[in-house]
């Protein structure tokens, strides 16, 4: 099964089993993982989803669409090259992604 | 005295409907919990709705968007009468909604060009300018020798009002004009209104759309550096949106800009003054404020009842829902149900879930001003907190709230303050 590491700004990580075609969000809603907010349910409308990608999994994820790159200007703790919208990343087959959730999401 | 009149209504009037008068908004939390504890999906044949209480139960139809549509969120509750019918045919207003009442397909495109000219980026480098309007507007309630003053007249009003239009493009001077037009907006649609009241409202209605129409027309010669010039240009890159369509997005932006903003920063003062101690928490340390916000949108949201379709036989909360019923789901009944927030009653900005209330909606429609309102209301806190801590409510002061299916607006928030 696919797996999705969420590692908190303490460095505190939580390894969650994903199903493909869900998002990064979702997966990490549906198990409760502290860290991703997830206000607007994957609307590209809060800004509040927001993880830094672990480089090695950065070149395998399709590029920011405009309107994901948008929102990164809203995020509560600054945007990085490897920002982005949690709601917006599926899983796929295979997939062993890392990300680290931000201090604050609001 | 409206006290009096609530109580004597809940015990007098239809125990059938657990105390719930659909337009009556001083306090509709009680017969919010009677409903959540007896019949938590309930026919109200008053406005032909099926009335939703509980959290989980509005929660899942936001997010059902295939089942439940937004089609009906901009009807009129009261239909129009004859006169107000033909002012409005004659006076060319073809306007429904701009994107909460719209489905998809054509609500996917038209919220995509909307979300990229309404970006963080657009309205974030107005913070300064809105700062300096608080202050202004602070300055001038509190250099009042009389020591009392309106927050809504004196802060609300204006604020979110001259913010709106600036992003828009449209004239700043004419807070008044737009205000109105917005009134008139919600009273037509939300309001219970006879077929003479609902005359007056037309004419503006007819105006309001006109000066809609009028901005895109004037987009097209101007080329402005604006939400509404962003879209003109967005359409002549290629991005599939009409004149009409885009007009509509600004009969959208043109209330819900400002209108429920307005509330949000109205109440926040209310219900912040009317807990002493914990606005003094906030006075000490303003980084408590985003909390404070996220639970007054939660304890006391500017809408509190929202509406959907059911698009075919289905059900809600194991009650069968026929096809073609209107609902009404009460956000402001589910942000205070106990299976979701620990006693939900109480406003307490230290609350760790506050931001899981649904005041905002849920799901393909969320508010796209969300993050507008939110900024908009933490500075005027912010400002508020530091120019006038010792700002309290007025003694006696008797807030009402206007008569209305959805929103529950204040008509005044009175204060006074020390020298």
């Amino acid at each position: 099964m696919p797996k999705v590491t969420y590692t908190d700004h303490t460095g505190e990580s939580r390894i969650v089993e994903a199903n493909v075609g869900d998002s990064v969000m979702e997966t990490a809603v549906r198990s409760g993982v502290p860290g991703i907010v997830a206000e607007c349910g994957g609307s590209l409308s809060c800004a509040t989803c927001h993880v830094y990608v672990d480089e090695a999994g950065l070149a395998s994820l399709p590029p920011r669409a405009e309107m994901e790159d948008e929102m990164l200007w809203g995020t509560a703790e600054d945007r990085r090259d490897n920002s982005r919208l949690s709601c917006q990343l599926r899983v796929t087959d295979g997939c062993d992604l890392r990300v680290t959730t931000p201090a604050t999401q609001v | 005295m409206t006290s009096t009149r609530t109580l004597a209504g809940t015990a007098s009037a239809c125990p059938v409907h657990h105390g719930y008068e659909p337009f009556d908004q001083d306090d509709p939390f009680p017969s919010y919990a009677a409903l959540r504890a007896q019949e938590p999906v309930m026919f109200d044949e008053r406005i032909g709705y099926w009335v939703v209480s509980r959290y989980d139960d509005i929660k899942a139809v936001f997010e059902d968007w295939e089942t439940f549509s937004s089609e009906n969120a901009q009807a009129p509750v009261r239909e129009r009468g004859p006169q107000a019918r033909q002012i409005m045919e004659e006076g060319g207003f073809t306007a429904y909604s701009g994107l909460s009442a719209r489905v998809p397909p054509e609500h996917t495109r038209i919220r995509k060009v909307a979300a990229k000219a309404f970006t963080p980026r657009r309205f974030k480098v107005l913070e300064p300018e809105i700062r300096a309007n608080v202050v202004r507007l602070i300055e001038a309630m509190l250099a009042r020798p009389e020591r009392r003053g309106d927050l809504v007249r004196d802060l609300a009003h204006d604020l979110p009002t001259i913010t709106i239009l600036t992003l828009i493009g449209a004239d700043v001077d004419k807070i008044g004009t737009f205000k109105r037009w917005s009134d008139s907006r919600s009273a037509m649609t939300w309001g219970d209104l006879s077929d003479d009241e609902q005359v007056p409202h037309a004419r503006n209605l007819v105006d309001y759309w006109a000066e809609c129409r009028r901005l895109v027309a004037e987009a097209h010669e101007t080329a402005p550096d604006s939400l509404v010039g962003d879209m003109v240009r967005m359409q002549a890159e290629g991005d599939p949106i009409s004149d009409h369509e885009i007009a509509s997005v600004c009969y959208s932006l043109l209330f819900a800009g400002h209108e429920t903003t307005t509330t949000l920063i109205s109440n926040a003062l209310r219900v912040l003054l009317s807990h002493p101690e914990q606005w003094q928490c906030v006075v000490e340390d303003t980084g408590r404020i985003p909390a404070a916000v996220d639970e007054v949108l939660r304890y006391s949201p500017s809408i509190v009842g929202w509406r959907r379709r059911a698009l075919r036989d289905t059900e809600i909360g194991g009650v069968a829902i026929p096809k073609g019923a209107d609902i009404l789901l009460l956000m402001g009944s589910a942000n205070r149900d106990e299976s979701r927030f620990e006693h939900g009653e109480a406003f307490d900005i230290s609350r760790p879930n506050a931001r899981e209330h649904l005041s905002f909606g849920f799901g393909i429609h969320y508010c796209l001003g969300n993050m507008l309102a939110k900024l908009q209301t933490r500075i005027a806190l912010e400002e508020v907190a530091r120019l006038a801590p010792g700002l309290r409510l007025a003694d006696h002061a008797d807030i009402h709230f206007g008569h209305n299916l959805s929103f529950r607006a204040p008509a005044a928030v009175p204060v006074t303050w020390e020298d």
